[in-house]
């Protein structure tokens, strides 16, 4: 410590301060006004000098490692963080026109958001994506889309970051060929894909194929990018989708690092050296409300990256250097009184930006109603400039370098992250880890902690729990028209089809089924090859489903937590008293479905729900994910539910729900309740409820009075 | 249409899907008048019942029973076979909710028109699970599925109980051989006719094969469960569907064997003698527990006893008292 900081007699004392504070607080000890974060982490109201002493503080620069102050020396104060905005919808024209857009607007970068069906690895024509295609992100099934979505876009000068996971050989291929024939190689593109597949099977669930053989397609993008396309990151290792499926700071620190930890070891148990591939590894953390955790999160992550590296002797300062994207989050912004959200982004961005992010997407005012309008995304793009260009957050670098409070939360994440870390190489790291359906299960409990405490009012949501407004002013909301946009792709697949050389595209599929049986070859090599034939996304994955098959990530539950987190059971015996007086009458309690239909993966509502509905009292089915309408009735049937709950989040409800409600009407079973929640725009209300839905629950809805009216809608149908 | 509208005996037997539903909700249920609709359709069915072949299957919570189920259950539909799988839930002793996600686990097989799967919660209002399960059982054969599979909460008490109403009880177990018998009780290995090394893929292939020895050697120390069958060990890898042939043999072996050795109908009609007790236990406590003059006592009373002011034994007395006389 420095001379200035001995204190002259006079000088107050940590002691003074406590009597002090305790005076203001009528008498109280400090400890009353303690901080319990979700990740019961214990949050001080003051910190000095001393807390850093305990810590054995010692102070590090940006730019060396462990770079727990930014992986740069100069850091926004020589160039500004990259604005990329994740962005795709509708057909490859109309996401080429929206990036267009946004790059004359300001957009440094492009990140290009998938349709589920190409996620999924299925072509536009397939029966099982009938709600799916163009929804959710651009539909993209050969090169032909590939090249209209990057049409005038430079690739040598565009950097690319593309969220693929499943179908990512394909994909991948796609690019790399659209680029080839826009007249750019291979070595002279520069983004990123995300191919990051153990989060799939736990948070995201746009996987396809078994771990192993997962983990196999992995390894073999490394070993293409490092080998041919430098400026290429081959992993986004991340964490954003983790805290926005419930986890905490802890827990994405945790799993994140651990995953990044498996792909480490993928690549050297394939004999190479860290410092060949380690450098293209990049991360991507969520940023949500909890303002100074977020900033100490991604300190603390650069920090034990850093160290996890170690273990691989690396000569390159790169290697163990954690470069990361960052998105605001999509979970904490919501559908009631929706312009508040534009003050969350700003807060989380500030967020990310002094935690030191390499890149930052957005997100826009009508996250909880559908994809962003033109004038939404222009907002959350200003979002950005405006901290870039009014606000002087860039000049300095770490600002909160040093500071007692924020070293200290700091240290406090990188202890707690590291029991969790340590847990998971017990278990035998993270792929072991997965498969056991641990870390979901701990991501959903937190989930349904958090949900529970929401519910209660306990955690405020302003506009939700507590200032509510009666009547906001409705904002405009992005439809999709997802049959013409299928109309249009399966046009374009006749055509491709029609004009290649079938037999050459089946040798190349014969190649990639060969490899990923025998285990032998590059499957990125292959891909690139098929594609170059005109082989579609759909026949590429199939090609490797033939060998593999079609995975489906073991389906976990928890319960009692819901219940057990209101911190007042008043509201919660209530329900159950309704729902035991339900069972006396009817014979049984009333018995719940609650299903997913079409490629929509999110599974954090349908899981909550689940539990809270079962913790209060209900019989609960869960269906497995994907299924088709015909599916969802036929288990519905059989197990005799009383109501089948749908939860969707991806915008396939007009379609999907409309089918699901005419093959109750052909199978004679109208008498089962059709509930369903999720995001569901209101002005689709009308159009559910005309089809019969009984109930239908927004982003929001506290779940107790859901349960309430669910059961209230099966009582008068019983 | 209507939910309540009885489910008719025609349709069952013709398999539709939604009769079957109905009427399995209705021997589920705790109304009283429903409870007697089952047991009358239960009845006209019965002679339509008891053809199928009866699978219960068990082992620790991840040994791959859900799995397996989804495997061999395809493997006996591509056979010519219709599979019906009964699914035990436990429900939440606080709550009396449950959730139920057999069919995340089985989902090819939950999708196939030849398969039926059920799952059920454990509680009700009053146990029965044991009555539920076999009538249920019955039901599905009445409806023309050959084979019945009765997958099982985990190892322990209900293993009996299940042992009590299917022919064949098939053990699944892990391949670390060490660990595993220690884990499984005494009781519960010697009710095995079937042994299974499940997870014999990858990695854990050469360990699957030493348990399956090891396996031969306990078994062979054990008492056997049939007088004419001896428990066989096999392996599988129920993720890869690998192995379903060798085990499907055996179970039509061991069918074969108890057919011509009379065991079969023996162990049936004992079988038989025990449902009638379930029934008789079941029926005891429901007049018990909702008898009208006993409802004040019986509150009084546990309260009592919960409070630390009455020893369970004098209260448990008491009631029994009060209930004779109040019979008679
Ligand atoms: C969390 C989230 C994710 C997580 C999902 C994690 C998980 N395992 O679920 C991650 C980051 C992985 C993710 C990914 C994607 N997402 Co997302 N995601 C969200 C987000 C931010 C919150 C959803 C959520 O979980 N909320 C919390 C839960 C508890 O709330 P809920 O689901 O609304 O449920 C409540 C009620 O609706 C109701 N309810 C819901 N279901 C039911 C059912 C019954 C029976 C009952 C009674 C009640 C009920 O009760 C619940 C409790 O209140 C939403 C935007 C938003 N704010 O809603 C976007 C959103 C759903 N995602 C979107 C998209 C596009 C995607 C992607 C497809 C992007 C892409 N192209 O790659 C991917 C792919 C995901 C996939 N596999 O399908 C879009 C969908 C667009 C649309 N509808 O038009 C949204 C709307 C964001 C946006 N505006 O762009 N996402
Ligand atoms: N490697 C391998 N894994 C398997 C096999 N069978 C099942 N598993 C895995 O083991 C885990 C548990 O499988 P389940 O089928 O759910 O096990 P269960 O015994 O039904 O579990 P409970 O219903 O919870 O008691 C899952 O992750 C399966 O994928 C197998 O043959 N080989
Ligand atoms: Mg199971």
């Amino acid at each position: 410590m420095s001379k200035s900081k001995t204190k002259t007699p006079s000088s107050p004392t940590l002691k003074d301060w406590e009597k002090q504070a305790s005076r203001e607080l009528k008498g109280k000890a400090t400890s009353s006004i303690h901080w319990k974060t979700t990740e019961e982490i214990e949050i001080k109201p003051l910190y000095t000098a001393e807390d850093l002493e305990k810590l054995g503080y010692t102070e590090t620069l940006s730019g060396f490692s462990p770079f727990t102050r930014g992986p740069r020396a100069t850091m926004y104060a020589g160039r500004p963080w990259t604005i990329r905005q994740y962005a795709g919808f509708s057909t490859a024209e109309e996401s080429n026109s929206f990036y267009r857009k946004n790059l004359a607007a300001g957009q440094k970068g492009l990140s290009v958001a998938f349709d589920l069906a190409t996620h999924r690895g299925y072509d536009s024509d397939h029966k099982r994506v009938v709600g799916d295609v163009g929804k959710a992100g651009v539909a993209i099934d050969s090169v032909e889309d590939m090249k209209i979505l990057f049409d005038q876009i430079p690739l040598d000068q565009m950097s690319v970051s593309m969220t693929m996971n499943g179908a990512v050989l394909p994909i991948l291929a796609a690019y790399v060929v659209a680029a080839e024939e826009q007249g750019v190689k291979q070595e002279q593109l520069s983004g990123t894909i995300q191919n990051d597949i153990l989060k799939e099977f736990m948070v995201r669930n746009t996987y396809i194929y078994p771990p192993a053989a997962s983990m196999r397609i992995v390894g073999d993008i490394i070993e293409h990018t490092s080998a041919h396309m430098p400026r290429y990151n081959s992993v986004s290792i991340s964490g954003y989708h983790i805290q926005e499926a419930g986890a905490t700071a802890v827990q994405e620190l945790a799993f994140t690092l651990g995953n990044g930890l498996e792909y480490v070891r993928t690549a050297i148990n394939r004999g190479m050296t860290i410092d060949s591939f380690a450098p293209r590894l990049s991360f991507f953390f969520g940023v949500g409300m909890n303002f100074y955790m977020e900033i100490a999160k991604l300190r603390a992550a650069r920090f034990l990256w850093a160290n996890l590296i170690k273990q691989f002797n690396p000569k390159k300062e790169q290697s163990a250097m954690l470069r990361t994207h960052c998105q605001t989050s999509g979970w904490s912004l919501t559908e009631q009184d929706p312009f508040n959200n534009i003050v969350r982004t700003t807060i989380e961005a500030l967020a990310a930006t002094l935690g030191g992010t390499q890149s930052l997407h957005t997100n826009a005012f009508d996250e909880a109603l559908g994809l962003p309008t033109e004038t939404s995304a222009r907002v959350a793009l200003n979002t950005q400039l405006i901290l870039q260009e009014e606000a002087g957050i860039p000049h300095v670098v770490d600002p909160f370098g040093g500071s007692y409070f924020m070293e200290s939360l700091t240290s406090s994440l990188i202890e707690e992250a590291t029991k969790l870390l340590d847990e998971i190489e017990k278990i035998g790291g993270m792929t072991k880890a997965v498969e056991s359906g641990i870390p979901k299960q701990r991501i959903e409990a937190s989930a349904a902690r958090r949900q529970a405490l929401i519910d209660h009012g306990e955690e405020v949501i302003v506009g939700v729990n507590k200032y509510q407004v009666e009547n906001a002013e409705p904002v405009e909301v992005r439809e999709i028209d997802n049959s013409a946009v299928r109309k249009a792709q399966i046009q374009r697949l006749k055509k491709i089809k029609k004009n290649r050389d079938s037999n050459k595209v089946d040798t190349a599929l014969n190649a990639i089924s060969n490899a990923a049986e025998n285990g032998e070859g590059n499957l990125l090599d292959l891909s690139i090859e098929a594609i170059r034939l005109r082989a579609t996304v759909g026949e590429i994955s199939a090609a490797m489903e033939k060998i593999w098959g079609r995975y489906n990530a073991p389906i976990h539950s928890i319960s009692g937590v819901y219940a057990k987190s209101f911190p007042d059971q008043k509201e919660i015996k209530q329900v159950r008293d309704e729902i035991n007086d339900f069972a006396k009458k009817a014979g049984r309690r009333p018995r719940i479905m609650v299903a997913k239909m079409g490629q929509d993966g999110h599974d954090r509502g349908a899981k909550v729900i689940a539990t809270a509905f079962a913790d209060l009292g209900f019989d609960v089915d869960i269906a497995p994910l994907f299924q088709t309408p015909e599916e969802v009735v036929k288990q519905a049937i059989e197990n005799d539910v009383h109501v089948i709950g749908i939860s969707s989040q991806a915008a396939g409800h007009k379609t999907l729900i409309k089918l699901l409600m005419e093959i109750l009407k052909k199978e004679n079973s109208e008498d089962i309740v059709v509930v369903a929640g999720g995001v569901i725009p209101p002005q689709d209300y009308d159009f559910l409820k005309d089809l019969g839905v009984a109930c239908i629950f927004g982003p929001g809805t506290p779940i107790p009075g859901a349960a309430r009216e669910v059961l209230a809608a099966i009582a008068n149908k019983v | 249409m209507a939910q309540n509208k009885l489910p008719a005996k025609a349709d069952i037997i013709q398999g539709n899907r939604r009769a079957i539903a109905k009427a399995i909700t209705l021997l589920e249920s705790t109304r009283p008048e429903s409870f007697k609709h089952g047991q009358v359709l239960l009845e006209s069915l019965l002679p339509h019942a008891g053809k199928a072949l009866r699978i219960g299957i068990t082992g620790v919570p991840g040994v791959g029973k859900s799995t397996f189920i989804e495997a061999i259950g395809l493997f006996l539909i591509e056979q010519g076979h219709r599979v019906a799988v009964l699914a035990v839930d436990p429900s939440s002793q606080l709550t009396g909710g449950s959730i139920m996600g057999d069919k995340t686990r089985m989902n090819e097989l939950a999708q196939h028109p030849d398969a039926f799967i059920r799952p059920s919660p454990s509680s009700g209002i009053l146990g029965g699970v044991a009555r539920k399960t076999r009538e249920t059982m019955l039901i599905c054969e009445a409806a023309g599925y050959d084979v019945v599979i009765v997958e099982t909460v985990g190892v322990g008490q209900s293993e009996t109980m299940v042992d009590s109403m299917v022919d064949l009880f098939l053990l699944l177990m892990l391949p670390n051989a060490g660990d595993e018998l220690q884990g499984i009780k005494k009781g519960v290995l010697e009710l095995a006719d079937l042994v299974v090394v499940n997870k014999s893929d990858g990695k854990q292939e050469s360990q699957a094969k030493n348990a399956q020895s090891e396996y031969s050697k306990a078994l062979h120390l054990l008492p056997s469960s049939k007088n004419s069958w001896t428990p066989q060990i096999l392996r599988c890898s129920a993720l890869e569907k690998r192995g379903m042939d060798k085990i499907w043999e055996a179970a039509k072996s061991f069918r074969e064997t108890l057919l011509i050795s009379g065991e079969w109908e023996k162990q049936r009609r004992k079988q038989t003698g025990k449902w009638m007790w379930s029934l008789v236990e079941e029926g005891l406590l429901i007049n018990f527990r909702n008898h009208p003059n006993l409802q004040q006592q019986i509150s009084e009373l546990e309260k009592a006893v919960e409070t630390g002011n009455l020893l369970p034994t004098t209260a448990a007395i008491k009631l029994l008292k009060s209930w004779q006389t109040q019979s008679k």
